[in-house]
């Protein structure tokens, strides 16, 4: 830090807060609000007579309130860059502090919050965890029992900068304890709070034992968990030592602790796994591991530079294997917790990744993005008429699309991916995707449908999952029938209802629209808006009078060939099941109801050059 | 011993498939519900967390004629506490219908109705937390009546349906269970207890308290090692299935022989292992206050207290408080052989 802090290419903005960043890679604009310290930062030397001086003493925050700080302090000793900063809402403007500060006159009650606007060309999320507050869980007794802490107190109340420099000691009373226990878990791995692993405590745990056992052999520790979890190089090999040690590891997930209300000593209540039964055991304190959590802001973060968050609530990759460090917005990366727990190492090795990545957009003029983008035709985009829809903003895992009402819509070419979720969902059919676009597909259906269309099966297909999944199918030789035809898009966000309707009115026998499974999706939430859209599928095509069994939705990754040869079967099967005269008389008599819904789509201006003679005078008509 | 597993994944499928089964295999094995469970305390042999791992590896043989199926009381304190929130009882009740299926039985003893005694009331029925008593039409002496009937797959063997009869007519079989009232009685009154004067009534020492202690509410085992210590002649501590088990006619006469002050300890509500046993203790314990002072009695020498799962060392705590109340009655009171 203190590198960054001397590096001349290097500013850090300290306590200040992102307000808004709007643009695209290498274009990004920041609007970044400055707290006012009141202390002028190019004035203050960081001698600290200001506080030695000012009467107030509140809870201090980096010291997880175990230790007082002063009315104008630094954060923690270390703090880069080292300016003291008033904190306004315990103040009482005694003004001792100027008095000390003399001469340098860095203290200035009257600063403003300042607004700042910055240009930047990528951007790093490193925004870190909070810690889970186990007081929620009843049966601990976090918060009620004064000798149960968490491990980022023991991490202050054991460390030699710390409150007590070093020196454990009991809440209650101020000994210092002869037994600990250590739970594993809280919060973490556990439905009703958070349900993923937060990976680095096993670890933490062991290293706080091994500590405490250095430094008092005869300190009693048991580490209760649920599995240990040392994966990493050389992580096993200490989790031995701390075994070697002494230091004792109980299998059994606590059920309660209870205090004495004399001693204030704790009762852990678990089963021992190994031996098959219920044990007490009396402790003078217990360490809780609580869950490494997403950081409380991380929901606001993510909708102000538009990121998309897991499930789990930590900021989103683009891909879990392959682009773990880029964010889904094209220029903005993710380092460290933020991203998911991790230890340091691991935070080490992405940050330094983030970095380069970074750096990569910063060394370069121009910057290629694939050819396939959406584009809107602004005549045609009723937002321009001074109408509400904003669907394709909606429909927009990017956030490349932005809509306000008079204007027609834009999309930020570096920041659209092609999945052409957008162009599907758009009514007026006012937005094109570049090589996928309506009138390419439906030539394509016209070409697919050609000759005996009633034993075709039209198989809509996305690009990453499905495809791939058709193309295993084949490379493993598995064996389906030959009715099948297949039309690739990038996304089943791109699949329009239209092109199913327009497949059956062409006549399709079966449609099949096929994508990634929810979770795989390779634009983000692509698949769901798909989901969606086509939930209302059967009701729709009972309307036109085609019988919705003739249609099917499947989602199918790359690796399940099985399941497209499957699924294809399976089609075959009940496109053979029906009789032939009826289907052909079934796609007849619904043809001029699919055409009338279709007609408006037709005769936009991007498709009535396709239309055949014949084809004109239906819409027409 | 070794154990083959193959499993039989027929009867996994089975348990899966009933209500309240499909959690059986998210168990991770922690082992919280069986620290928690108040069963295993009583029965060590029962643990929650070995019946669903032993069901989730299809040991069916194994599971089904093991009488720890049939243990699991439902009172439901593993669940909030589960991290997978697996509704253990839940688990258990799929695997009861299952053996049932087929054709494992319950073990018993089941309260048993006097026929002759029950008049239909249906004051057990309400009384039942787990509905297993239901009233059903019987032909007795050439008489279509409605009588009481127990089934023993829902009964859990609490006992609140022997405390709530009025005719008497609900027992369980002394030699099955040490919670008749033959029993509780013959506990109460060992060593000539319930034949001494009380303390109000000029008898020697200090107040004389009977504790009617609910099994479950004192949840930590250590504080039960200690209870050993606190008796003394004058603490008598009698444990309980449940505080709904306490019988009124019990505590007039324990105060009309010798005892100063009855207290009763039950659950937390919301803990209770019996579901609504402390909300019918308590309850009891109130009307049976009132009833005093309609007597004329003072309604201070009974006293009803929760114990939740994270106190500790409550009781003692509790009789110094009921000594203190006693000894304030400074009046001499009314002569007690009116009771």
């Amino acid at each position: 830090m203190v590198d960054a802090a001397r590096h001349p290419q290097v500013e850090i903005v300290s306590y200040a807060e992102v307000e808004r960043v709007d643009g695209f890679i290498g274009n990004f604009r920041a609007q970044v609000t400055q707290k006012p310290r009141y202390v002028k930062t190019d004035l203050c030397t960081g001698c600290g007579e200001c506080a030695a001086v000012c009467p107030i003493e509140v809870p201090n925050e980096f010291e997880i309130d175990l230790a007082p700080r002063k009315a104008i302090d630094v954060p923690h000793g270390q703090a880069v860059p080292l300016i003291y900063a008033v904190d306004l809402d315990s103040c009482i403007q005694c003004y001792q502090c100027v008095t000390a500060c003399g001469k340098r006159d860095a203290i200035d009650f009257g600063m403003e919050p300042e607004t700042r606007e910055l240009e930047i060309g990528s951007i790093i999320m490193a925004t870190g965890f909070d810690s889970f507050d186990p007081s929620v869980i009843p049966e601990y007794g976090y918060g009620r029992y004064p000798n149960v802490i968490t491990a980022m107190e023991l991490e202050r109340l054991a460390n030699s900068a710390g409150p007590t420099v070093g020196k454990l000691i009991r809440p209650s009373d101020g000994r210092t304890p002869q037994s600990m226990a250590i739970i594993q878990c809280v919060g973490s791995r556990d439905k009703r709070y958070y349900e993923y692993c937060s990976g680095f405590c096993c670890m933490y745990a062991i290293k706080n034992a091994v500590l405490l056992k250095q430094a008092n052999h005869d300190m009693e520790l048991t580490i209760f968990y649920m599995d240990i979890r040392t994966p990493s190089k050389g992580y096993e090999e200490f989790y031995n030592r701390a075994r070697e040690l002494g230091v004792r590891f109980i299998h059994g997930r606590p059920a309660q602790i209870t205090e004495d209300p004399l001693t204030c000593n704790l009762h852990v209540v678990a089963e021992d796994q190994e031996l098959g039964q219920v044990i007490e055991l009396e402790v003078e304190m217990v360490t809780l591991s609580s869950a490494a959590i997403p950081k409380r802001d991380t929901e606001v973060m993510s909708s102000r530079l538009a990121l998309a968050r897991s499930p789990s609530g930590f900021f989103m990759e683009y891909h879990p294997k392959l682009r773990p460090v880029d964010s889904p917005t094209d220029g903005i990366f993710l380092a460290g917790a933020a991203q998911g727990p991790k230890d340091i190492p691991a935070s080490v090795a992405q940050g330094s990744a983030a970095a380069s990545r970074a750096a990569r957009v910063l060394s370069k003029d121009t910057w290629e993005i694939e050819p396939v983008i959406a584009r809107v035709h602004p005549e045609l985009c009723i937002s321009a008429q001074g109408k509400r829809c904003g669907l394709c903003a909606q429909a927009c895992p990017y956030g490349a699309i932005t809509v306000e009402v008079g204007q027609p819509a834009v999309i930020t070419p570096a920041k659209c991916h092609g999945c052409g979720g957008c162009a599907a969902e758009c009514p007026q059919s006012a937005i094109t995707q570049d090589h996928f676009t309506d009138a390419q597909i439906v030539a394509q259906l016209d070409a697919l449908l050609t000759d005996r269309p009633e034993e075709k099966i039209i198989a809509f297909m996305c690009h990453w999952c499905s495809y791939g999944g058709a193309d295993n199918a084949g490379t493993s030789h598995f064996e389906y029938p030959s009715s099948s035809r297949g039309l690739r898009v990038m996304c089943s966000a791109r699949m329009d209802e239209d092109f199913v309707l327009e497949a059956f009115r062409r006549g399709a026998g079966m449609v099949l629209v096929s994508g990634c499974h929810p979770q795989d999706c390779h634009y983000i939430s692509g698949q769901q808006v798909a989901a969606k859209r086509f939930d209302r599928m059967a009701r729709l095509l009972q309307r036109m009078g085609i019988n919705p069994e003739r249609f099917r939705l499947e989602w199918i990754s790359a690796a399940e060939g099985d399941k497209y040869a499957r699924v294809i079967t399976e089609m075959d099967a009940k496109l053979k099941s029906f009789d032939r005269e009826a289907l052909i008389a079934e796609t007849r008599a619904a043809r001029p109801a699919i055409g009338k819904r279709l007609a408006r789509w037709k005769a936009s201006p991007l498709m009535v050059d396709l239309l055949s003679p014949a084809e004109a005078e239906e819409v027409l008509a | 011993m070794t154990t083959g597993i193959g499993g039989d994944r027929d009867f996994v499928a089975e348990v899966l498939a009933e209500p309240g089964g499909e959690h059986l295999l998210t168990c991770m094995s922690c082992g919280t519900c069986a620290a928690t469970c108040l069963v295993h305390r009583y029965e060590p042999s029962f643990n929650p967390r070995l019946v669903l791992r032993r069901a989730g590896l299809g040991l069916s043989q194994m599971v089904l004629s093991s009488s720890e199926i049939w243990q699991c009381s439902a009172c439901d304190l593993c669940y909030p506490r589960c991290p997978q929130r697996i509704h253990i009882s839940g688990v258990m009740r799929a695997i009861r219908t299952v053996a049932i299926r087929q054709g494992y039985a319950p073990p018993g003893p089941f309260p048993e109705v006097d026929e002759a005694k029950c008049s239909g009331c249906a004051v057990c029925t309400r009384a039942c937390p787990y509905g297993a008593i239901e009233r059903a039409a019987r032909e007795i002496d050439g008489q279509e009546r409605s009588i009481a009937q127990v089934d023993p797959t829902l009964c859990q063997r609490c006992g609140l349906c022997v405390a709530a009869c009025p005719s008497r007519a609900i027992s369980i079989a002394m030699s099955l269970a040490p919670f008749s009232d033959g029993e509780l009685l013959l506990r109460m009154g060992a060593g000539g207890w319930l034949d001494r004067p009380g303390w109000l009534a000029g008898g020697q020492g200090e107040a004389r308290i009977l504790a009617l202690v609910c099994q479950w509410s004192i949840h930590a085992d250590s504080d039960w090692a200690a209870l050993d210590g606190l008796q003394s002649d004058d603490l008598r501590i009698v444990s309980l299935p449940c505080s709904g088990r306490v019988d009124p006619a019990m505590i007039l006469l324990a105060l009309s022989r010798g005892a100063d002050g009855v207290l009763v300890v039950g659950c937390a509500e919301g803990e209770c292992h019996y579901l609504r046993g402390t909300y019918q203790g308590r309850g009891k314990i109130l009307l049976l206050a009132q009833l005093m002072q309609q007597m004329g009695l003072p309604a201070e020498r009974v006293a009803f207290a929760e114990s939740a799962a994270l106190d500790r060392a409550v009781l003692p705590r509790l009789v110094r408080e009921l000594r203190t109340r006693l000894e304030a009655l400074a009046q001499p009171l009314p002569t007690t052989a009116k009771l």
